[in-house]
């Protein structure tokens, strides 16, 4: 199946109208890109459009096998729902929040998408594309990630983005938003050669998906570009997240899992990464800790090992030297406990990498709890060591 | 004749004084009951006369008219049987008329004329005094208050042969050895844990509500059980109250006066009145009234109702409980330390990276815990795991009573403050109580400009590092290390999305 195939073969009006009932037919519930592509084969999509709101999806097989396990209910719901929506409301919603809808054949759509086994019918974009012009690395992982993996994602979104890698990923809790908020932090800009961010989301971008994540979306849609295949108004049903995934995997040069347990949608990614020929790439992890399981297992499978952002770079072919994250801070980071005193050497070797609680950490110190708190404090204020919610870790390097 | 016994019902914790007003005239045999009597009450009369039958008295032939004085007042439970029974012999002549003068009679009466314990005693025998007959099981609940002198009585025969001047009044029973006290919990039983340890302290020392998060078998239960052990011994005041509300809940079964702070651990389903007082018949003390001056322990806070825990800000912040009725208002006393146990996720490992919960899961679980309430814990810290070296090989750890003298050494220093303990220090005092070297006023500056310290939190920060500070025997002001001890003692509860 070719992109060609997968927007019907008819010559492709660019319309509005047909845009729009891209859209309007990419939002009906169920709707994955394998349903539409069939849908889409040999009708125009005011065409598909205007078969669904007359209630005829079941009358073509190559339809009906994409209807799910109750094919009638499903497709009596795309029709109730097609019969309720004004496509040149849809149209004119998209253009007032200054959403481009953009369809395969535009020029400026996005090149990794040529070709691809599941490409997107229509994908709703806010911000700009250049970004898709640079050498992209996809960053994901576990929305319960540790605080190292926090850091890890953030250091590998900033040191990429300098490098003029773009950083695509999900914008979900956790390594998504560490590896986006650390590409925005970068230096330079998209402008001065830098990377820029690209969000993929499973939701329409106007219903930001976790709230909470409203600033970091508007930041990403400022800098570089938001992209979803849903159109506004459209809620973050759980069947659009692996869709969204196999959207980053395709977009991405190579996918980095930074952390993921044994299940996750990070894994989901890897697959569809692998089915593109992409390079999979993951950051190993204590061997303890649930939340580097997926990711460990990738790198025993043969998946290549992350170890900072030069081993991405070398990996894609833009750098020679083998310059990396780790040992060359561990010196500093001894003197630098090292001149905060004995306590401070006894609690920093009890803190640990994995997080560990306060009670064990002043336990492992053999101090008391007051003078190793106090040394605790003191490491902290020196960037030493952290905590998140009462356990505590190493920080790796020297603030 | 009309007859008039002096008696007592319960309000609450407190009581009240009624008269019991009997008056028989002739007519046609009937019996009323006047005044406000609850259901329980007005059954007295099946069981007086019962009772009368039983010891040889005859029950009045004619028109009976029994008044509980004042009408306004609600009268509960059967603690008026005994002074109805002595109310009807008075007005039916069977006792001469001057045989009650200066006595008033609690207690209820048995088919068979035995006398029977009643909940509340401490309370209405206080506004019956001095001389006040009671059941003789309940000689010693009755004895607590000052000023009472009860006569033991363990039947309706005897009351009416010492009416009649047939025998005279039985002499107080002679004290009788207190059953032991169950011996408390021992702090040198917890082996390691030495951040648990020294947060137990502090609480003790300071007041400070203790929030303990820990995955199921670290001993949360073990650590609050020991609280109590490490608190001072109640005042006499102190321990009245704590008496009165036992005995009025019917929980003190013939215990006198209660002189160690309790301890109450209501189960996760314990409903909205049990956990905070109430009821539709009897007013009944909850049980942060019953934990009133010593530990409420509230075990998986996740699983307690939201309402019933909703329910519990304002007494934990004015230190009383009021249940509103129709008529006024009940007021029960709740000044708690209230300890907090919950595990730190639905999994209950809780750790970052070893938590296998999804973040929806555990953002709900959380959620249950509302913020206000979560921010009453001056203290919060995860528990973890002894060590098997700790729990196997090491040596008890310091036991209850060399803490308690260093928490009652801090506990003065409240006092002399003019507060309890530290906890209940004014926002407006910490200045001139507790000042801070310009090198924790940095710190502390630091803290809440990045947002790891709220405004209300920096309050409750200093009182605990004061708490510290007391407990070392140091005086003021407050140290930079001070602060990031007490900074420990208080973990954020985990934000998900703290920026890299």
């Amino acid at each position: 199946v070719t992109s060609d195939a997968a927007l019907g073969g008819t010559a492709l009006d660019g319309t509005a109208p047909a845009r729009a009932a891209l859209a309007g037919l990419s939002g009906l519930p169920g709707m994955g890109p394998n349903a539409l592509t069939a849908l889409l084969r040999g009708r125009s999509p005011q065409e598909a459009w205007a078969a669904v709101c007359d209630g005829r999806p079941l009358a073509d097989p190559a339809v009906a096998a994409h209807l799910g396990r109750q094919p009638v209910e499903r497709a009596a719901d795309w029709t109730q729902r097609a019969r309720r929506t004004d496509l040149h409301q849809v149209g004119a919603a998209h253009r007032a929040a200054n959403v481009r809808l953009l369809m395969a054949g535009d020029d400026d759509g996005p090149e990794r998408l040529d070709g691809d086994p599941e490409p997107p019918a229509v994908l709703c974009v806010r911000g700009h594309l250049d970004g898709l012009e640079r050498p992209t690395c996809g960053i994901v992982g576990t929305r319960s990630c540790t605080p190292d993996g926090r850091r890890v994602a953030y250091a590998l979104g900033r040191d990429l983005a300098a490098a003029g890698v773009s950083i695509v990923s999900g914008l979900a809790l956790g390594i998504d938003a560490a590896a986006h908020r650390g590409c925005l932090a970068a230096e330079p800009s998209l402008a001065g050669g830098g990377g820029a961010p690209v969000g993929v989301v499973a939701a329409g971008l106007d219903c930001v998906y976790p709230p909470s994540h409203a600033e970091l979306y508007r930041h990403v849609a400022e800098s570089g570009v938001l992209l979803s295949e849903a159109p506004l108004g459209t809620r973050p049903d759980r069947w659009r997240f692996p869709a969204r995934n196999r959207l980053i995997a395709a977009l991405s040069d190579i996918v980095v899992v930074v952390e993921s347990p044994s299940r996750g949608g990070s894994l989901h990614t890897v697959e569809s990464a692998l089915a593109r020929s992409r390079e999979v790439a993951a950051v190993p992890g204590p061997v303890l800790s649930a939340a580097s399981e997926g990711s460990n297992r990738l790198l025993a499978d043969g998946a290549m090992v992350v170890r900072g952002a030069d081993d991405v770079l070398m990996a894609l072919g833009l750098c020679a030297a083998g310059r990396v994250l780790g040992p060359g801070g561990a010196r500093a980071v001894r003197d630098a406990v090292a001149a905060r005193g004995p306590d401070a050497v006894a609690t920093y070797h009890a803190v640990g990498t994995t997080p560990t609680t306060l009670e064990s950490v002043v336990t492992g110190s053999g101090l008391d709890f007051g003078r190793a708190m106090t040394a605790l404090q003191h490491l902290a204020a020196a960037g030493l060591v952290d905590d998140v919610g009462g356990y505590w870790s190493r920080a790796g390097r020297p603030a | 004749v009309i007859a008039q016994i002096r008696a007592a019902t319960l309000l609450g914790v407190d009581a009240d004084p009624v008269v019991v007003e009997a008056y028989v005239s002739s007519g046609l045999p009937s019996f009323t009951l006047v005044g406000r009597g609850d259901p329980v009450c007005r059954e007295a009369k099946e069981r007086v006369r019962a009772a009368l039958a039983s010891v040889g008295c005859t029950w009045p032939q004619g028109r009976i008219t029994v008044n509980l004085a004042p009408t306004v007042q609600p009268k509960v439970g059967s603690a008026l049987d005994l002074a109805i029974a002595v109310a009807l012999l008075l007005a039916s002549e069977q006792l001469p008329p001057t045989a009650a003068v200066g006595l008033a009679f609690l207690g209820e009466l048995g088919l068979d004329g035995r006398l029977r314990s009643i909940a509340g005693m401490v309370p209405l025998a206080e506004v019956c005094g001095p001389r006040v007959v009671v059941p003789a099981e309940q000689f010693a609940e009755a004895d607590v208050v000052e000023g009472v002198e009860p006569i033991a009585a363990t039947e309706l025969a005897e009351v009416v042969a010492c009416l009649r001047g047939d025998r005279p009044w039985p002499d107080p029973p002679p004290p009788q050895r207190r059953p032991a006290a169950p011996r408390t919990p021992d702090l040198a039983d917890v082996r390691g844990q030495p951040v648990a340890r020294k947060a137990l302290e502090v609480a003790a020392a300071g007041g400070h509500h203790l929030f303990l998060s820990g995955p199921p078998g670290t001993g949360k239960t073990m650590l609050a059980e020991r609280l109590p052990g490490l608190l001072p011994d109640l005042t006499p005041g102190e321990a009245l109250e704590v008496t009165k509300v036992h005995s009025a809940a019917g929980l003190l079964g013939g215990r006198g006066l209660l002189t160690r702070p309790p301890f109450e651990a209501p189960h996760p389903t314990a409903s909205t009145i049990a956990l905070v007082g109430g009821g539709s018949a009897a007013l009944r003390p909850g049980a942060i009234s019953l934990a009133h001056r010593g530990v409420l322990f509230l075990d998986e806070l996740g699983e307690h109702q939201p309402a019933s825990l909703d329910a519990l800000r304002q007494p934990l912040e004015s230190g009383i409980v009021r249940v509103h009725r129709a008529k006024g208002f009940v007021t029960f006393p709740a000044q708690v330390l209230l300890v907090g146990a919950m595990n730190p996720c639905p999994c209950g490992d809780g750790a970052p990276g070893r938590c296998r919960c999804r973040p929806s899961a555990r953002a709900r679980y959380e959620r249950r815990l509302s913020g206000p309430l979560l921010d009453r814990f001056d203290l919060r810290l995860h528990v973890a795991r002894p060590d098997a070296v700790d729990l196997l090989g090491a040596p008890p750890g310091e036991c209850s009573a060399d803490v308690a003298a260093r928490v009652a050494v801090a506990r003065a220093i409240a006092r002399g403050r003019g507060v309890a303990g530290n906890a209940q220090l004014p926002g407006a005092a910490l200045d001139r109580v507790a000042p801070l070297t310009p090198g924790a006023a940095r710190y502390l500056a630091d803290l809440l400009r990045r947002g790891r310290l709220s405004a209300r939190g920096l309050h409750r920060l200093r009182r605990v590092a004061l708490t510290l500070l007391d407990l070392d025997g140091r005086h003021p002001p407050v140290e930079e290390d001070d602060v990031g001890l007490a900074l420990g003692l208080r973990v954020e509860p985990v934000a998900l999305e703290r920026a890299s």
